[in-house]
């Protein structure tokens, strides 16, 4: 029996947000309800379905090993001399999107917390929260290319409301930057779409096809088409295939995001409200790097190949770049998500090393960044509300004053700095331990890259402990004076209550990995295999 | 092969690191309640029993290694597990040995601070992540508590986190360690991916992986080319740097005088006897890996670190950054000894050094505490660690000052206290060493025996301004005196005090060759030559000078006959600890922040500039369209209409409404239609 679970748990939110339309704009305090509610049975119901999964479901090119799959048609059109066109309505679960899957209905429940505040137009902000958290589901459990397109982009849309309406000084825009840079990827995403769907034919049918399954097969693709892994066709004079990896790296790469296409996200999380922050860094930004492995890696896993060595360099340029100018921040907001660009690095690293270890070790990472990342903007929200002033300078001492919040700090630092217990050096640990493995085993990272890795581990170390020292260590001497003293609580019992489980789930991943590497194991190796055609 | 179940020993060790972490989490939970330390004191307690039960069970016996399923990474298992050998259980043992005494001294040391419960839950986490260290199976559990270690230090430093300089120093700390922790780390990914285990046991045991003689190329377990004599001398340089890190060798050392910042009670814990031992700990571990190679760089380091600590030491008035410097020396002189290849003798000076220069450190608190205790009751304007406002205490404080003498003694390695046979021990070996060597790495003996000498005048410096010398002007004035310090921390020294001595070690206080510690380890060690001139006349000339200096260091301080100009450039090197602080700043903290600063600026400004530059052209090309759109689209529709509206205009002329008008119209049409017809036929 196929209780439909995972297209439960992708409208729901959907429900929730009809539910909100319904209800007049004058009963504010409802909506956040509707919304807590939502998320937090998606949460469970997410828990439950990671508690279901089964650790041998591979999934990646086999449709049989995929779990919780709805498979229906949607779209079917007789287009004359194009041939019949096919759309499917086809979702499915391995162990690439399992994991994310849980971290988006974490994630939103924290942002729906630190959403608990908002009192502009209560009811737009929290619809489109909802329409955004759809979305997010959707992308990460679609298997039809055309499926994923439309939850991509309509992602997009909430957001940028979200940003533009809700957001800082400079809101609008941060708000057109993030639209204009994430769209000029999936502009491109599209025709390679395009291209990907004529390319390959349904061999059950032999109807042209958006299952990316199919897309994976190069027996799939018609001899003579654009795409086809044997003919080898060249465009503007480089290979089609590669062309056709690079456009969708290219949109993938600005959501993870990458150096030099990542100036977006700064100023996109200092003018975003707390709550997009979160999202943004806790969930989207592992889009990019989900796309990477689920969409680019396996449709064109040669051209992925073939530029190994170039992806491994934007990893370390990222690390490094990401963690210097995270060094020069004033602005705390802006230092975290500096930092996030570095922690990124190292995800880009991991995949680029085609290595067990390094693959097992960047989605590990983009996990715990997704939890330290929702905490770092947390914390960052929580002095904000209080003194509506982020700059470093500003404040000294705090320890002093917020025994509890500093804490809290103190811990989220050390772990997103990659302390052993947290889950952060795991990931990191095993993206180092696998970009050194590349060169002996298939030659195809330098190991100066897993060593220039490993100094933005250091570099990590530099910028949190000294932010902690200026900020949290010495006499109390706050710009504000009094009012702020008097304004600068310790942190709140609902703050508390968020702070905690994320805290909690850092620990427990740190400390007993295989929660996740066991569901996560199976899928990396079928990658890995996918991609290097070393069975491991 | 490892077990899988839990002998009694196992049993014992496992709860010898667990206890201290669950009197960690039960002092965080009971908060404030902790304050006593109570908790933290029996965990320790009892952690010292089980850790002596395990070392009675293990020493002199076969290791005992048991391992369970940790998590797996694709499909390769890593696991969590303890190593019981010979070395484990001895520094098991050590670990404790010192942590109770420092414990039960913080009791009394520590009283009356508004953040004490901080204090015992960070000494027991400390604990635990040493005792952690020390019995792990494979590296990366090591690693994992190497880092834990890390981290409880940076706790402890900062202890009095709202004074400028202990935030400072704790940071420092932290991110010199982690350049440390870099090579540590990319040692186990270079093991890793080369012998694909990272069990201690099969990689450096008697059957292990690096058992074959060290240089040799040795067949990697993953079948794919060889570890090469190239690639093990930058694994062991990898390993070597994260215990330069840890162990403060130069020039890396510039954390631990800083670190002094944090309660005298932890630098004497954690700086003097474990955290900082844990570097030459990790070598004596990973040992088989060194080649020659390496072991030259070892012991060149361990040199240069111990003579240049010594000489900075000189020169210090700050009680505690002399016993700070002395513990970098005495760290040099360890590391030395792992270079040679005599790493049981570094673990026996290891040994030996942790509980004299733990004594110093708890001495040395003593005092403190009685100056800061004078200091407030008279609102003196006294810094309590300047020596120079010491003095005369051998009669106010004569039980501190025994043991401190002991403990000075040991640490020069006068006869009848245990630094006798250590340091002797390691001289002797190294001459032995050095016989066998050619080029300048033979005159590491040499060096090392300067370093003694400069031991003694420091230590003897020390001794004769705090204890000997007349009492500072500013406490002679007022008629203030110092009173020995309460029971709670004397008992400790005390019990310090009798562990520097011989009869710990051996039965024969003049004979390293007898020493049950060495006899313990050395076994799987190759013998040096031995020459048999230098066990006698090593001894006889150290201990010759020992007394030559501290006769100068007597006419020096305390008959006042001081021949040296302070302002010497010689002098200010010392006194500046080598500028080395500077340099770093200047070397690289400004390079840094500068490249920082510049990132940030090409960030904005190029990559921003760029992306706004397109973001420009777009609505440039915008604005043409729109002028082409007004001006010429919609200029030739608007002549259309034009057009249109002109013909309209003109025609509607011809609408007049008569009839005779329209008749001459149609006529002059049928005219014009007729004429054409006609042309057109022709």
């Amino acid at each position: 029996m196929n209780p439909h679970l995972l297209t439960i748990l992708i409208f729901l939110p959907l429900a929730a947000a009809m539910l909100m339309m319904l209800v007049p704009s004058t009963k504010k305090t409802v909506y956040k309800y509707i919304a807590l509610i939502t998320g937090l049975l998606q949460l469970l119901l997410s828990g439950a379905m990671y508690w279901l999964f089964h650790p041998k479901g591979s999934g990646i090119t086999e449709e049989r090993l995929y779990q919780f799959v709805d498979h229906v048609p949607w779209i079917r059109l007789d287009m004359g001399s194009l041939g019949l066109l096919e759309i499917d309505y086809y979702v499915g679960v391995d162990g690439l999107s399992m994991p994310f899957l849980f971290l988006t209905a974490f994630v939103m429940v924290i942002a729906i917390g630190a959403s608990w505040d908002i009192q502009k137009r209560v009811k737009g902000y929290f619809i489109l929260l909802m329409v955004l958290d759809m979305a997010v589901m959707g992308v990460f459990s679609a298997l039809d290319f055309f499926l994923f397109y439309v939850f991509y982009e309509l992602m997009l849309l909430p957001l940028y409301f979200l940003i533009g309406i809700w957001g800082g000084a400079r809101r609008e825009y941060a708000a057109i930057k993030f639209f204009l840079y994430t769209l000029f990827g999936s502009v491109f995403m599209l025709l390679v779409i395009v291209g990907l769907y004529f390319s390959v034919t349904n061999p059950d049918t032999g109807a042209h096809t958006f299952n990316m399954l199919y897309m994976m097969n190069p027996a799939n693709y018609a001899p003579d088409s654009i795409f086809s892994a044997f003919t080898q066709r060249e465009l503007f004079g480089i290979s089609a295939r590669l062309l056709g990896f690079i456009v969708l790296f290219v949109a993938f790469a600005i959501k993870v995001p990458v150096v030099p296409l990542h100036t977006w996200l700064p100023d996109a999380h200092v003018e975003a409200p707390t709550p997009i922050s979160i999202i943004l860094a806790g969930i989207l930004l592992k889009i990019g790097g989900y796309g990477i492995l689920r969409v680019c890696f396996s449709i064109f896993p040669d051209a992925a190949l073939q530029s190994a060595w170039w992806l491994g360099l934007i990893g370390v340029v990222s690390i490094i770049y990401g963690a210097l100018v995270a060094l020069g921040q004033r602005d705390l907001k802006r230092m975290i998500a500096y930092s996030s660009v570095s922690h990124m690095g190292f995800v880009m690293l991991g995949i680029a090393s085609f290595t067990v270890e390094g693959t097992a070790g960047a989605v590990f990472q983009l996990i715990s960044h997704g939890f330290l990342s929702a905490a770092l903007f947390f914390l960052v929200g929580m002095l904000y509300d209080r003194v509506h002033d982020r700059d470093i300078y500003h404040f000294r001492g705090l320890a002093s004053l917020m025994p509890r919040f500093t804490v809290f700090v103190a811990i989220t630092f050390f772990a997103s700095l990659g302390l052993p217990g947290f889950s952060a050096f795991i990931g990191e640990a095993f993206v180092i331990i696998g970009a050194f493995n590349a060169e002996g085993l298939h030659g195809l990272l330098p190991r100066w890259m897993a060593i220039g890795g490993s100094i933005g581990i250091l570099l990590s170390a530099v910028y949190f402990l000294w932010t902690l020292q200026r900020m949290f260590f010495g006499q109390l001497r706050v710009k504000g004076g009094n009012a702020w003293v008097a304004a600068l609580s310790d942190a709140s019992p609902r703050e508390t209550f968020v702070m905690v489980p994320m805290l909690a789930l850092t620990l427990a991943l740190g400390v007993c990995p295989a929660l996740a590497l066991d569901n996560i194991n199976a899928s990396v190796l079928a990658l890995v295999e996918l991609v290097t055609g070393v069975d491991h | 092969m490892p077990n899988l179940t839990l002998t009694y020993p196992l049993l014992a060790a496992l709860s010898a690191v667990l206890l201290p972490f669950a009197g960690f989490l039960l002092s965080i939970a009971l908060g404030k309640k902790a304050r006593h330390g109570t908790v933290a004191i029996v965990a320790i307690s009892l952690s010292l029993l089980a850790a002596g039960y395990a070392f009675a069970q293990v020493w002199g016996h076969d290791p005992i290694h048991v391992r369970w399923h940790w998590f797996t990474i694709g499909q390769h298992a890593f696991h969590v597990g303890l190593l019981l050998d010979n070395a484990a259980v001895l520094m098991l043992l050590l670990v404790c040995l010192i942590a109770l005494p420092v414990h039960a001294y913080s009791f009394a040391y520590m009283k009356g601070d508004p953040g004490i419960h901080r204090y015992w839950a960070y000494l027991s986490l400390f604990c635990f992540a040493m005792l952690g260290l020390v019995v792990a199976d494979n590296l990366l559990l090591m690693y994992i508590f190497w880092e834990l270690v890390g981290f409880a230090s940076y706790l402890l430093i900062g202890f009095w986190y709202t004074r400028d300089a202990a935030a400072h120093a704790n940071k420092k700390a932290f991110i010199i360690n982690r350049v440390g922790d870099i090579g540590f780390l990319v040692g186990i990914a270079m093991v890793y991916s080369s012998v694909g285990t990272l069990d201690v046991q099969a990689l450096f045991g008697p059957q292990g992986v690096f058992a074959a003689p060290a240089g040799a190329d040795i067949p990697a377990a993953n079948g794919k080319g060889t570890v090469t004599a190239g690639w093990l001398t930058v694994a062991g340089f990898a390993f070597f740097l994260g215990a330069m890190a840890k162990s403060a060798q130069f020039p890396f050392h510039v954390w631990l005088p800083d670190a002094m910042e944090g309660p005298t009670s932890v630098s004497s814990l954690i700086h003097a006897a474990t955290m900082v031992a844990a570097g030459v700990f990790l070598l004596a571990r990973v040992f088989p890996l060194f080649n020659e190679a390496m072991l030259l760089v070892i012991a060149t380091t361990g040199t240069i670190t111990a003579f240049v600590a010594a000489y900075f030491a000189l020169t210090q008035y700050d009680i505690k950054k002399i016993l700070a410097f002395s513990t970098i020396s005495q760290l040099g002189f360890m590391m030395s000894g792992i270079g040679i290849g005599m790493y049981h003798i570094a673990l026996f000076h290891l040994v030996t050094h942790a509980f004299f220069k733990c004594l110093l450190f708890l001495a040395a608190g003593a005092i403190i505490h009685e100056m800061q205790h004078m200091k407030e009751k008279h609102g003196l304007a006294i810094d309590p660690q300047d020596i120079r406002n010491m003095g005369g205490l051998r009669k106010r404080m004569p039980i501190t000052f025994a043991t401190m003498l002991i403990a000075s003694l040991a640490l020069v390695g006068f006869p009848l206290t245990a630094g006798y046979l250590s340091k002797d021990a390691l001289l002797v070996h190294a001459f032995e060493w050095a016989a066998l060597q050619r080029g300048p790495v033979s005159a590491i003996p040499y060096v090392l025996a300067i370093v003694s000498i400069l031991t003694s005048f420091y230590i003897f410096r020390l001794l004769a301004k705090v204890f000997f010398a007349r009492p500072a002007a500013i406490l002679a004035n007022k008629g203030v005196s110092a009173h020995e310090a309460p029971r709670q921390m004397l008992v400790p020294m005390v019990f310090l005090a009798f562990c520097s001595l011989f009869p710990l070690f051996t039965f024969n206080p003049l004979n390293d060759g007898q020493v049950w510690l060495l006899q313990g380890i050395a076994a799987e060690l190759p013998t040096l030559p031995p020459l048999r001139l230098l066990h006698l006349l090593v001894p006889i000339l150290a201990t010759i000078t020992t007394i030559i200096v501290a006769v100068v260091v007597w006419r020096w301080y305390i008959r006042g006959h001081y021949p040296l100009n302070t302002t010497g450039a010689l002098y200010r090197l010392s006194e500046r600890q080598g500028y080395v602080n500077e340099l770093y700043g200047a070397a690289i903290v400004r390079p840094l922040l500068k490249l920082s600063a510049l990132l940030w600026w090409t960030d904005r400004h190029v990559v921003d500039g760029i992306i706004n530059g397109i973001a420009a052209a777009g609505r440039a090309l915008a604005g043409i369209t729109t002028w082409i759109d007004r001006h010429i689209v919609d200029g030739a529709v608007r002549l259309v209409g034009k057009l249109a509206w002109g013909a309209g205009n003109v025609l509607r002329r011809s609408q007049t409404g008569r009839v005779q008008q329209y008749l001459a119209l149609v006529f002059f049409i049928i005219l014009l239609i007729l004429l054409y017809l006609i042309f057109a036929q022709a």
